[in-house]
């Protein structure tokens, strides 16, 4: 896929030993949801190497980043450049050590021409405060040159491909003298060619000496462009390999861990009618040359549980904002019963007995500010009217028996945001579970709750699944989709590379690999090739 | 419930106001022995005057009325998290439409004439106001942006017609012919300039404010305010809350306008509203956006604006001096409230 050699030698054709970065210890905690991001981590970059960095969603990457960064500070740890200790509390510090950092979602200005965007914040100044365009200009041409790049530092940005866009994010930190160089999932918006000439570019400057580390959840890309890789995992680093010497099923079962079993246990599936279809959606964004859905095909069953499996950036909250009917497909249908859903508002959706708890449950899930009893009532207030006034008293004991019967400990009256992380996601469950439902998502519905909490939350699903309701579960947990689901659909750049069912126990590296493009279905019709009979093919 | 909060909220927002209240008021003073060569005649007059004499406390209560109807405006327009920056010329221009059906209408059409210019005067208020907010939904444009562009233009619009069309050639203002007596609001408060729009105020805080909390459109429109996405998410038809908070809005700018020719000015003055559409902002952020706190907010607004008109007619303060004393007073306490607004914003926006 990547047709490149990746020369894991220096000029002189020596491999380098030498230690560039070193982070020793690196605990951070965030206690807002008391998530333990890193453990005790160590890190090491060595010079002149390409360093990948995988793992799945919170597993720490992207904090251990931003505490190289300077964007985040650590509870406990050391770094080390070049063996001295080194304080960034900024990314101006890391600027000022030489660390330059792409991040996942780029940081320009579309209005401003590629020059004025690298220069932003240092810009070359004429007696002190009259910025230097032309000198700004100079400059720029002059790192482009230098890199040997082809583009023109006077073109404005918003007439840029993402891949453009992209190169300006590193010129903008090759301006800046970065010795070291942070990617942040830089091909997650890319296009295979994009890619590939993002990589030419990044061995160019690995080539001449720079340092860089690149953060991906794609196993194809870190053999193609890395000499060593660090796998975390929860936190932790479970493993560093040179990457001539892992194979790409290792590193995917490296990064999935061992399965967890939980308490409960699945009742055989109880399949009803269809009550949800996709068929055939596609979802494009402007600007972005590659589909966001590509031809999702989708069924689900009354009273069956479909989870549907990915890393994140490969579709999950693009299938959940679709369903939910919050973004117009660009091609395709949906159904609901067999009637036509696709272009139906969020109310009509509801209406029609869609439930929805979204992952983003602090934003899209709640209104922080609002009363509990108010989060509560969002899509049935209209329940409560009489004479268009609000029956309060009808309100208050909606409220009271929801928050007694889901054992949500808060008050009604109080801000939803004072309540924890858990008590929150009930409070959503109560009110979505509440409704006249017969199709209901769950989008990473578990997501840095505790465990008590997540039980919950499982005992729930399970029991809306005895009712009869068909139920769609987006998570990129594995353990608990593969726990839960009885048919497993995986995206991956938002194709669904499997469609299989659960029932003999699917195995969590199986899944990984399909998670991480190692294996591929194909476009549904190859779908039953592997790992089980396929779901809904049958006419 | 949300009573018991929004006390809560009142209550400490209330106390931080009292501190900047105090803290101005002591710059006031010190400004004024600066500036004054008797500065405790000054004080007193500035302080006190307004509660001296019936004429005046009166008619401090009344400039506080067009304040109360803007002051709402801005508040049911800011609890949305919409911008409505086109006060001005919404005021302006429900009072020209009020005037001018009053003096087309024939004199026996009786008291109906009055309803009808308010009605209408709200109307243009609504329109104008509407406007941004529908482009705002069509097209995205930024509505505090374009309701403050058509404000200016509709001023000079208005300026056209009661200095050209419109003009009373009888009098040396600039101003048209005076409305009839008929349609000239009862006074109740003789011999000051209180009339019983006053009343109408009260009721209208007290609309709003039951309309913003126990009424479907008021939830629906709050929950728009503090939270877009999860309206959107929730099945709120959010692009409708866009329009309709602007419409609101600049209905009641436009009620403004035609509440202050009906009961105080009777006749359409060239630029005579200037000050009731931004000041119906201070008063709103005053109030914290609270439609009942928008009542004592005008009122303190009219009280400080009374103290410097007393202190100029009986000490020996110039307009110049009493305004900056004002004005002191006025950035301090909009400087906390706005502050203390945008804090609120972005704790909304996590």
């Amino acid at each position: 896929m990547y047709a490149l050699a990746a020369p894991s030698v220096m000029g002189d054709g020596r491999l380098s030993q030498a230690s560039y970065l070193q982070m020793r210890g690196i605990t951070k905690t965030y206690p807002e949801n008391d998530v333990l991001a890193n453990n005790r981590v160590d890190f090491e970059v060595r010079e002149n190497e390409i360093h990948a960095v995988v793992g799945e969603n919170g597993a720490g990457k992207t904090t251990l980043m931003k505490i190289l960064y300077g964007l985040e500070q650590p509870d406990s740890g050391r770094i080390l450049l070049r063996g001295e200790e080194a304080r960034i509390h900024s990314p101006l510090d890391a600027n000022r050590l030489g660390i330059g950092m792409v991040h996942q979602h780029f940081r320009l200005i579309p209005e401003f021409t590629i020059a004025e965007n690298v220069v932003l914040g240092i810009e070359p100044r004429r007696r002190g405060i009259f910025f230097d365009r032309e000198r700004a200009v100079r400059g720029v041409e002059e790192v482009i040159r230098r890199y040997g790049f082809s583009i023109d530092p006077g073109l404005p940005v918003s007439r840029l491909t993402v891949g453009q866009m992209q190169l300006v994010e590193i010129i903008k930190i090759l301006y800046r003298e970065a010795q070291l160089l942070i990617l942040d999932e830089p091909t997650s918006v890319l296009t295979e060619q994009q890619i590939h000439k993002l990589f030419e570019t990044l061995e160019k400057l690995r080539s001449i000496g720079k340092t860089i580390v690149i953060i991906t959840h794609k196993l194809g890309e870190v053999k193609a462009i890395s000499q060593r890789v660090t796998v975390m995992r929860k936190g932790e680093v479970v493993a560093v390999r040179e990457t001539a010497q892992v194979d790409e099923r290792e590193l995917s079962r490296l990064m999935v861990g061992k399965s967890v079993t939980f308490q409960f246990e699945r009742e055989p599936v109880n399949r009803g009618r269809v009550v949800l279809e996709l068929q055939n959606v596609v979802l494009r964004q402007k600007g972005q040359d590659r589909p966001l859905l590509d031809h999702v095909d989708l069924k689900v069953h009354a009273g069956e549980i479909v989870g549907v499996a990915g890393v994140s950036g490969n579709g999950l909250a693009e299938l959940e904002d679709v369903i939910g009917g919050l973004r117009r497909v660009s091609q395709g249908k949906m159904l609901h019963d067999g009637r036509d859903i696709t272009d139906l508002s969020v109310v009509q959706l509801r209406e029609r007995g869609l439930a929805y708890v979204p992952a983003d449950r602090l934003n899209r899930g709640s209104s922080l500010q609002s009363s509990v009893m108010e989060n509560m009532i969002i899509s049935s207030h209209h329940g409560f009217l009489q004479g268009g006034v609000f029956r309060q008293q009808a309100m208050e004991e909606f409220a009271d028996t929801l928050t007694s019967s889901f054992s949500i400990d808060g008050d009604p009256r109080v801000p939803i945001g004072t309540l924890s992380g858990g008590n929150i996601q009930k409070v959503i469950l109560a009110r979505e579970l509440a409704s006249q439902t017969d199709f209901i998502i769950f989008s990473e519905p578990t997501w840095g709750l505790d465990v008590a909490s997540a039980e919950f939350v499982y005992a729930k699903i399970l029991e809306i699944r005895r009712r009869g309701i068909a139920v769609l579960l987006i998570s990129s947990n594995l353990d608990e989709i593969l726990a839960l689901c009885d048919t497993l659909v995986v995206l991956y750049r938002g194709r669904v590379v499997a469609s299989m069912s659960n029932e003999e126990k699917l195995s969590k590296e199986l899944v990984g690999e399909y998670m991480m493009g190692l294996r591929d279905d194909g476009h549904g019709e190859a779908a039953s090739s592997e790992g089980g009979p396929a779901e809904g093919e049958a006419p | 419930m949300k009573r018991r909060r929004w006390a809560g909220e009142l209550f400490t927002g209330t106390l931080g106001l009292l501190i900047t209240v105090g803290i101005s008021f002591l710059i006031a003073i010190i400004l004024i022995f600066l500036l004054s060569k008797q500065p405790l005649t000054t004080i007193y007059y500035f302080f006190v005057g307004p509660f001296t004499n019936k004429y005046y406390f009166g008619n401090m209560l009344n400039t506080a009325i067009p304040l109360v109807f803007t002051g709402l405006g801005i508040a049911v327009a800011f609890k949305s998290s919409v911008f409505n920056l086109g006060g001005e010329g919404q005021v302006y221009s429900g009072a020209l439409v009020a005037t001018v059906i009053l003096l087309a209408l024939p004199e026996t059409s009786g008291y109906l004439g009055g309803p009808a210019a308010l009605a209408v005067a709200l109307a243009t208020g609504a329109v104008l106001a509407g406007m941004s907010g529908f482009f705002k939904m069509k097209w995205g444009t930024d509505e505090l942006i374009s309701s403050f562009l058509i404000s200016s233009a509709v001023i000079f619009i208005v300026n056209y017609f009661i200095t050209g069309p419109l003009d009373d050639p009888g009098n040396s203002m600039l101003a048209t012919r005076a409305v009839g007596k008929q349609y000239y609001f009862l006074g109740i408060f003789p011999p000051s300039k209180l009339d019983i729009s006053a009343i109408f105020a009260i009721v209208a805080a007290v609309l709003v404010f039951f309309f913003m909390y126990y009424t479907h459109w008021g939830y629906e429109m709050r929950m728009c305010g503090l939270n877009r996405e999860f309206s959107r998410y929730g099945g709120i038809n959010v692009s409708t809350y866009v329009v309709l908070p602007m419409i609101i809005s600049g209905a009641l700018h436009g009620l403004a306008g035609g509440v202050a020719i009906m009961g105080t000015y009777h006749v359409a003055v060239k630029e005579f509203s200037y000050g009731m559409g931004w000041n119906g902002i201070a008063v709103a952020l005053i109030a914290k956006n609270n439609p009942l706190g928008v009542l004592p907010a005008a009122v303190f607004f009219a009280y400080v604006d009374a103290g410097a008109k007393a202190a100029m007619l009986h000490s020996d303060v110039t307009f110049e001096i009493a305004a900056i004393v004002q004005s002191v007073i006025f950035y301090l306490i909009t400087a906390q409230a706005i502050y203390s607004f945008l804090r609120r914003r972005k704790r909304s926006r996590p």
